[in-house]
């Protein structure tokens, strides 16, 4: 039985509910009302001052007793209104969005305007951070790119295998300390010394195979099992970055990792400070991978792991080794996320134990629902937005509510747009109902 | 199927970029009285874990900024710029970048931790933008390479070298329970002192234990029944003081000592009678105690209606170093000037003399000792001395 | 390691066992009933810390006597109770009733709890202050008594006292009660369970008021033991969560085991590994006894197969 995507019929339970006489308070208008009115409050709450420890109901008493409260509500009222009564608005609205619908659905059936598309964009995320500010390019680098690495790396597990993985920055780690181990920054000595470019394959091989270590025994557990091992795999990786000092440096950390640099004779480029190179490098990386993604998705591969996925007895039964599958899964999921560590070791040259923390597992996780599981223009849109957003908001909300923020996004999301922002095809008809 | 998705995309994506496009802003080099603006930066933790102590440091840049301006005898205005790396590597390069490509900005006081230094030490380096730290201790930071940072307070060496010989020579300590956190800080501190004792002819049992363990009780039992007649905590008071209750409850009634992260009025209001006694020691001076720079705490009172905290007079120290030396140069300093006359300053500021070796390293070796006496954290002296050294 | 020395590490191994399975029963439950990792529950536990230490904060006097400090406790288990059960309470209503209505899968589920726990602990952290807090002073922690030579102390004893208890009603609660009874037929099968005239919506909702209630608790207790802050839920979660695996998810009996076993390996591993291994230990455990047992040690029947 494919875990992490199981449906349980629920339509039975609601028509049960529906034949029990409901009071006028349990009515929908009634609650959607009172839904509106807490949603106010809380909004009130969520924008208020931020409190001390000194007088724990200072933050709380400033927002119930302003006149925030009152507008938040007021608006709470509108809205309720505007959904009650105005059926001509949103009829009017939704007509004004058809056109628009119907522009994307003639663009998506020619092929000439969807490569054209591409390019655009392609040429756009060239060219666009040549004119952005040094400090927009790192958080592009250090966080936007870097996340998108590791989310269409994730997105093969989840989206399309289905495994729940909450471990996945450990393979983040692997990729980074086998920069630092290659180019003899770590306190044991490598046999030889690489340029980051050509640790690049061999942190691809290590995290391969540290999948396959960690995939041979705990495949076959269940779902929410899977879940708790990858995230215990999680824990002893950093644990191990963190308290085998001889062997990782330990909390201090790895310094002066080597930039990427290119020496063939007449072709030479070393990589400096600059994000703008970086930028470009993990650029190329993410087209590679998502053109080496686009035809595992439609190979025999990729379909398996969708068979899988979606009911793992009726594909076992059908003749899938479904071990060695996931298995491969999960080590091209690996792998992808060892690059990602690699470019990022190298690129700030400095690495330690707190640049993995189990939160970041979970963040990519999110960000991969976010964009939509198993569809990969999803998960680049997704994870590209997500990741950035934090550091958008720093001029917007309060630095240190941007992730209050996030949560409620999340949530929001979930109740909402379940499927993702741009959902694979497979899962708007199928998964998500 | 998947390529109609891609092309759904693009329009989010190439407005999103334009959005971003739009937000990069030119400088404006002269303030609202026509005078030359020059900008000092902060980088430090203002979010997360350790914003407390970020905040203490943040105030002593302000307050320097503020009075500086409104003496009056300035040829530029001076404006302040906060910077947050939350004190961790990962946010460091964003929050530095955004500190360097600000061209008004000409120094800056930080980093405030030494992992984010060695995240972007290269990268204030390539600016040639001083980055003068007042609280990043970890010694190594000063053998990188880096040109151009500098360091206003005495590393590790001083503060777990003044544990070691408080213990070694005033208590005549045998056996010594030396506990870290597992923070770069901690265990740096940690590995010098335990280095000191052993060469003072010390035993050490030393122990790791992670920030916010759940439960302090099995290493305080550790404690115990180690049979240590004095123990060091390098860490901070967050997780000092449940640590301080357990050894307590366990019964472990020899001498403590714990280091500056700890040195926190907090420490008290957390542990409560569990602090009582313990030492904890600093590169700091005490700005309440310390007579002659009771102005300063008055003014910061006045300022942010809280009293001074750790670094809070060393930053204040530093940014008014900073200060001084731009004054000297006048409106024509750049950072290349600012960081060379940096580098050659003596400055006598309220907390000590400052000035830097070849390398920026700060050459004095000072650590003072507090002491929490009836709820109260109480200012000893200097460690050295108090030691018979 | 001495005997002596054995007893020392099993006196607060018991203790923060206890803590621990009293944590996964609410993840255990929940999951029986909706098969949902409940990610959210670990700000249930804050909340029910902060709940209890801001009415405490305001009503303990500075020296309060014997009668007052048991009065002071037993207000801190209510109020963190109240708390915790009306935060899980709703969590249910807000986070996961709308999509059970859609019938959405499972990852969906647990994205949503992954940001409503976000959301809980920064609002927290943003409404109550970032710096952890000191519960007030409601007795001495002495020594009760020594147990071949291992010291037990007060709050030890309150702990263990308090988790029994709320595990011996739940218990009874479980086997005994309609209530219970609905929590065990809709874990069994939901669909059969709902057109057997259970009300599925209201036993779920219950069941997250339970759970949440023991986690609240829980939270005051582990704020008695140390301190309390906004983040102090991340650590103890994920511990109970593995405590509730390894016991086999969806057992009751199971999660207290597990919680338990966890409790002794982490304080055991102090002496014999170090503490910074504490985690690692637990994990190994747990990865070790779920190559032998891929349900946990008491899961039975989960799902349709493997």
């Amino acid at each position: 039985m494919s875990t992490v995507l199981q449906d349980r019929p629920k339509t039975v339970v609601v028509d049960v509910a529906r034949l029990r006489r409901t009071r006028w308070h349990q009515q929908p208008r009634w609650r959607r009302l009172g839904a509106l009115l807490a949603l106010g409050a809380l909004l009130t709450v969520m924008t208020g001052e931020q409190g001390s420890g000194k007088d724990l109901l200072y933050s709380l008493r400033g927002s119930l007793t302003s006149g925030r409260l009152w507008a938040f509500l007021g608006l709470g009222v509108a809205a309720w209104l505007l959904a009650e009564l105005g059926a001509p608005v949103r009829t009017a609205l939704r007509r004004a969005v058809r056109p628009a619908a119907r522009a994307r659905t003639w663009a998506a059936e020619r092929r000439a305007v969807r490569l054209g598309g591409v390019l655009v964009v392609l040429a756009l995320l060239i060219f666009v951070p040549l004119t952005l500010s040094k400090a927009t390019n790192q958080v592009l680098v250090d966080w936007v790119g870097i996340y998108v690495l590791l989310a269409l790396g994730l997105n093969v597990v989840i989206g399309w295998a289905g495994l729940l993985d909450l471990g996945f920055v450990a393979f983040f780690a692997i990729g980074g300390y086998s920069a630092a181990f290659w180019t003899g920054r770590l306190p044991v000595q490598p046999p030889v010394h690489l340029n980051p470019f050509l640790v690049i394959p061999v942190a691809m091989a290590t995290c391969l195979v540290a999948g396959v270590l960690l995939g041979g025994p705990t495949l076959r557990l269940r779902g929410d099992y899977l879940a708790i091992v990858t995230l215990g795999f999680h824990e002893v990786i950093y644990l191990v970055a963190k308290n085998s000092d001889g062997l990782t440096g330990g909390s201090m950390g790895v310094f002066g990792i080597p930039h990427f640099s290119i020496d063939l004779g007449p072709i030479q480029y070393r990589w400096k400070l600059d994000p703008l190179d970086y930028w470009w490098l993990l650029l190329g990386l993410v087209v590679a991978v998502v053109l080496v993604l686009r035809r595992l998705e439609h190979s025999k591969v990729g379909r398996t792991w969708i068979a899988i996925r979606e009911d793992e007895v009726a594909a076992a039964a059908h003749g899938v080794d479904t071990v060695r599958y996931k298995l491969m899964a999960f080590a091209i999921g690996a792998s992808t996320s060892g690059a990602a560590g690699v470019v990022y070791a190298s690129k700030v040259g400095f690495i330690n134990p707190e640049n993995f923390p189990l939160l970041y597992s979970v963040l990519v996780l999110a960000y991969v629902i976010f964009g939509g599981m198993g569809s990969v223009p999803g998960v680049l849109l997704g994870a590209g937005l997500l990741a950035w957003l934090p550091h958008a908001l720093k001029d917007v909300v309060d630095q240190k509510d941007r992730f209050m923020y996030l949560g409620a996004l999340l949530v929001a999301m979930m109740i909402y747009r379940p499927q993702g922002l741009l959902p694979a095809r497979r899962r708007t008809s199928g998964g998500a109902k | 199927m998947l390529r109609k998705r891609l092309l759904q995309t693009a329009a989010p994506l190439v407005v999103g970029l334009l959005a971003l496009t739009g937000c990069t802003k030119g400088d404006d080099q002269a303030s609202a009285d026509g005078k030359k603006l020059f900008k000092i930066a902060y980088e430090g933790p203002l979010t997360g874990e350790n914003a407390a102590l970020g905040a203490h440091m943040e105030n002593g840049v302000k307050l320097a900024i503020q009075q500086a301006n409104a003496k009056g005898d300035l040829p530029f205005t001076l404006q302040y710029v906060p910077g947050d790396d939350t004190g961790s590597a990962d946010q460091a390069p964003a929050a530095a970048q955004k500190i360097i490509d600000d061209d008004a900005v000409i120094a800056t006081i930080g980093p405030a931790f030494s992992a984010p230094t060695k995240a972007v030490g290269q990268l204030y380096s390539q600016a040639n933008l001083l980055a003068l730290t007042a609280s990043a201790s970890s010694p190594s930071l000063t053998t990188l390479g880096f040109t151009s940072f500098l360091r206003g307070i005495p590393n590790d060496n001083a503060q777990g070298g003044g544990m070691a010989v408080y213990y070694a020579k005033k208590l005549k300590a045998k056996k010594v329970f030396l506990v870290d956190d597992k923070t770069e800080y901690g265990v740096g501190l940690s590995a010098v002192a335990e280095n000191d004792l052993k060469k003072a002819g010390v035993q050490v049992v030393r122990e790791s234990v992670p920030q916010k363990t759940p439960d302090y009780t099995a290493v305080a039992t550790e404690a115990k029944n180690s049979g240590a007649d004095a123990l060091i905590y390098a860490g901070f008071y967050a997780d000092a003081a449940p640590f301080a209750k357990k050894l307590k409850e366990a019964g472990f009634d020899k001498p403590k000592i714990a280091s500056d992260g700890t040195n926190d009025k907090k420490f008290v209001e957390l542990a409560g009678g569990a602090a009582e006694g313990w030492l904890l020691t600093c590169p700091c001076v005490d700005p309440t105690v310390e007579p002659g720079i009771k102005k300063f705490t008055e003014d910061y009172k006045a300022a942010f209606k809280v009293d001074p905290g750790t670094y809070s007079a060393e930053s204040y120290d530093a940014t008014n170093l900073v200060i001084e030396q731009l004054k000297a140069l006048g409106t024509g300093a750049t950072r290349e000037s600012l960081l060379a006359a940096v580098k050659k300053a003596d400055y006598k500021g309220l907390t000590k003399r400052y000035h830097f070796d070849e390398k920026g390293e700060f050459p004095d070796k000072a650590a003072f000792l507090y002491q929490v006496e009836n709820g109260k954290i109480v200012y000893k002296g200097d460690i050295n001395v108090l030691a018979g050294s | 390691m001495s005997l002596y020395e054995f007893w020392d590490y099993l006196v607060p191994g018991v203790a923060l066992g206890a803590l621990y399975a009293v944590i996964a029963i609410g993840y255990t439950l929940v999951y029986g009933v909706l098969q949902l990792i409940n990610f959210a529950h670990s700000e249930v536990f804050m909340l029910g810390g902060f709940g209890s230490l801001i009415v405490l904060t305001a009503i303990t006097p500075a020296h309060p006597s014997a009668l007052g400090s048991v009065l002071l406790v037993l207000a801190g288990l209510v109020v963190s109770a109240l708390v915790g059960g009306a935060t899980a309470f709703g969590l249910e209503k807000v986070a996961y009733r709308p999509l059970r209505r859609r019938g959405a899968p499972k990852l969906i589920f647990l994205i949503s709890a992954i940001g409503a726990s976000f959301f809980l602990y920064n609002l927290a952290g943003k409404l109550f202050g970032r710096d952890p807090l000191p519960m007030p002073h409601l007795y001495d922690n002495n020594v009760v008594f020594t147990l071949f030579g291992a010291r037990v102390t007060i709050t030890q004893l309150l702990l263990l006292g308090c988790a029994l208890a709320m595990m011996a009603g739940l218990d009874l609660l479980v086997n005994r009660t309609r209530l219970g009874a609905g929590i065990r037929a809709l874990a069994q099968d939901a669909e059969t369970a709902s057109l057997m005239g259970v009300d599925t919506d209201r036993v779920i909702s219950r069941t997250f008021l339970i759970g949440g209630l023991m986690g609240g608790v829980a939270g005051f207790l582990f704020g008695l033991n140390t301190q309390v802050s906004f983040t102090m839920g991340f650590n103890p979660g994920i511990t109970a969560f593995a405590a509730a695996v390894l016991g086999g998810v969806g057992s009751i009996r199971g999660a207290m085991l597990g919680g338990l076993l966890l409790g002794l390996v982490e304080n055991f591993d102090v002496p014999l590994f170090g503490e910074e291994w504490r985690y690692a230990a637990a994990f190994v455990v747990l990865v070790a006894v779920l190559m032998f047992r891929p349900t946990g040690i008491l899961g039975v029947k989960l799902g349709r197969a493997a």
